[in-house]
């Protein structure tokens, strides 16, 4: 019963969607010039989207409470980071909640204490890790070994010092057709393009196919 | 030699890390200029977009960074808003989807430079926060083109869009001269629904490592343009005349693609002395 109901929910919801958009907003004088009746319905139908969609945001917050409290009260092991991590929701949510807009209170300076000195700095320095794990990944696996690998790395290169400053100065004597900035544009508006398209027509065709799948219900397990 | 050479394939990753730091370090001590280069067609046509804004349109800019891609997506919104406020363009900013802190980093960057060119909040600019979107972004892109006080009743603060005058003026995408998103990796939905179903032109700011996939747009003009990392944020703030934050991170970035070169260079060296020592009976 449960999955016939979700089936059909989802079903309704995908024909609503593909009607709305493929039908005109209002039909041509020679058919009598009605306006798409489906198209009134589209801000409570987006609306509906948007809610479900922030309920699924609420799953994500409620099983990790669970699951962290749970190790704290089982004593498991790893429950100092369990706790940490209670400890962080509450004191954010609060401060949160508590911060108000205009004035500069406490709160605000706790708010901006978690978000901008811990959250942010965190998130920032794992990304700036990329940049050495980078320098390490050419040095230990950019080899020049075969015709192909010679092939990446020379394209590899040219697009590096293209699109940057670098390449500018390297080559800003030569004739504008043979700066390396020429030739990083003509790799990404031609052979990039190419290569981009042809995965986006197949990934597209997978994707319409999952997307008819999961419209008629079609090999989905519902539980 | 060949021995000294080979010691470069298993060089101590770091001495590969500090040298980057130091590297990456020199733009920000040294001031060095932007080379003069022009303009890719790509940073071009964003910039004609916003220069032939008329007064009774607004651009729609979707801010959805936050720290992950702030080296980028921070120069890639400055400079478009600097132009923008220049220019007298009024502007609705909004957070579709991406991550939920995208609203507050766009209004630390926004507030100052719209409070020195003497923008009023809502009446010139309006920041109307994020937007959900894990239900569908299609839907809610498509939702925001048609009636965007419907799925935005209030702005960043609570205040409902009826009060804001500048919102009076901007129901729907018919009013909207350009949509602007700066993110991560811009959704193709933008494009799909801004551009393909009501016909208003879309641009693209991405970070530079996702920009290759968004060239298939700009060949077909689909996108009217397009900020592909620090590079173009450096070229639009040279074609604006205020060389800022793109212009100094193009620099650390210039480096720092030198010194992966340069460390993918010692190690195919490292590996042929090896080779050549393996060859030598060694």
């Amino acid at each position: 019963m449960r999955r016939s109901v979700v089936r059909l929910i989802t079903f309704v919801g995908g024909l609503y969607f593909l009607l709305e958009f493929l039908l005109p907003e209002r039909a041509p004088a020679w058919l009598g010039g009605w306006k798409n009746p489906l198209t009134p319905w589209f801000g409570t139908a987006t609306n509906v989207v948007i809610v479900v969609g922030t309920m699924a945001f609420l799953l994500g917050p409620f099983n990790l409470t669970r699951s962290h409290v749970m190790t704290l009260v089982r004593k498991q092991k790893g429950r100092v980071y369990s706790a940490a991590f209670l400890v962080a929701l509450v004191v954010s949510m609060v401060a949160t909640a508590l911060k108000p807009e205009d004035l500069r209170t406490v709160w605000t300076v706790v708010y901006e204490a978690l978000f901008y000195g811990v959250i942010a700095a965190f998130f920032a320095s794992s990304m700036a890790l990329l940049a050495f794990y980078l320098v390490s990944a050419a040095h230990r696996a950019l080899r020049l070994s075969t015709a192909d690998s010679a092939l990446m790395l020379g394209a590899a290169a040219i697009i590096l010092l293209g699109q940057v400053p670098a390449g500018d100065w390297l080559t800003c004597g030569l004739p504008r057709g043979l700066q390396l900035r020429s030739w990083s544009q003509w790799i990404l508006m031609y052979p990039n393009t190419a290569v981009q398209r042809a995965v986006l027509i197949g990934a597209c065709g997978g994707a319409f196919a999952t997307g008819l799948r999961h419209w008629l219900g079609l090999g989905t397990r519902l539980e | 030699m060949v021995d000294w050479l080979a010691k470069l394939e298993s060089l101590d990753r770091r001495w590969l890390y500090g040298g980057t730091v130091l590297v990456l370090l020199v733009p920000f001590v040294v001031a060095i200029p932007m080379p003069p280069g022009g303009a890719t067609p790509a940073t071009q046509g964003l910039y004609d977009r916003v220069e032939s804004c008329p007064g009774d349109k607004v651009v729609l800019v979707d801010s959805s960074w936050d720290m992950g891609s702030r080296a980028e997506n921070q120069a890639q919104l400055e400079c478009v808003v600097r132009h923008l406020c220049r220019r007298r363009v009024r502007f609705v900013v909004t957070s579709v989807g991406v991550t939920k802190f995208a609203p507050e980093f766009a209004a630390r960057v926004i507030e100052p430079i719209a409070a020195k060119a003497g923008y009023v909040y809502g009446r010139d600019w309006a920041n109307l926060g994020f937007v959900e979107a894990r239900g569908g972004m299609g839907a809610v892109v498509d939702g925001l083109c048609r009636d965007l006080h419907s799925v935005r009743p209030t702005d960043v603060k609570g205040t409902p869009v009826g009060e804001l005058p500048l919102l009076d003026d901007v129901r729907s995408i018919q009013d909207v001269h350009l949509v602007y998103c700066i993110t991560y990796a811009p959704v193709p939905e933008w494009i799909s629904f801004v551009k393909g179903q009501h016909g208003t032109p879309v641009a693209f700011g991405s970070m530079s490592i996702m920009s290759p996939q968004y060239y298939t747009y700009l060949d077909s003009g689909q996108l009217c343009g397009m900020l592909a990392g620090n590079r173009g944020a450096a070229e639009y703030e040279a074609l604006d005349g205020h060389p800022s934050l793109g212009t100094r991170l193009i620099m650390a970035a210039s480096f720092g693609n030198c010194v992966i070169i340069v460390a993918a260079l010692l190690g195919n060296v490292g590996a042929w002395a090896v080779r050549r020592r393996r060859r030598a009976g060694k």
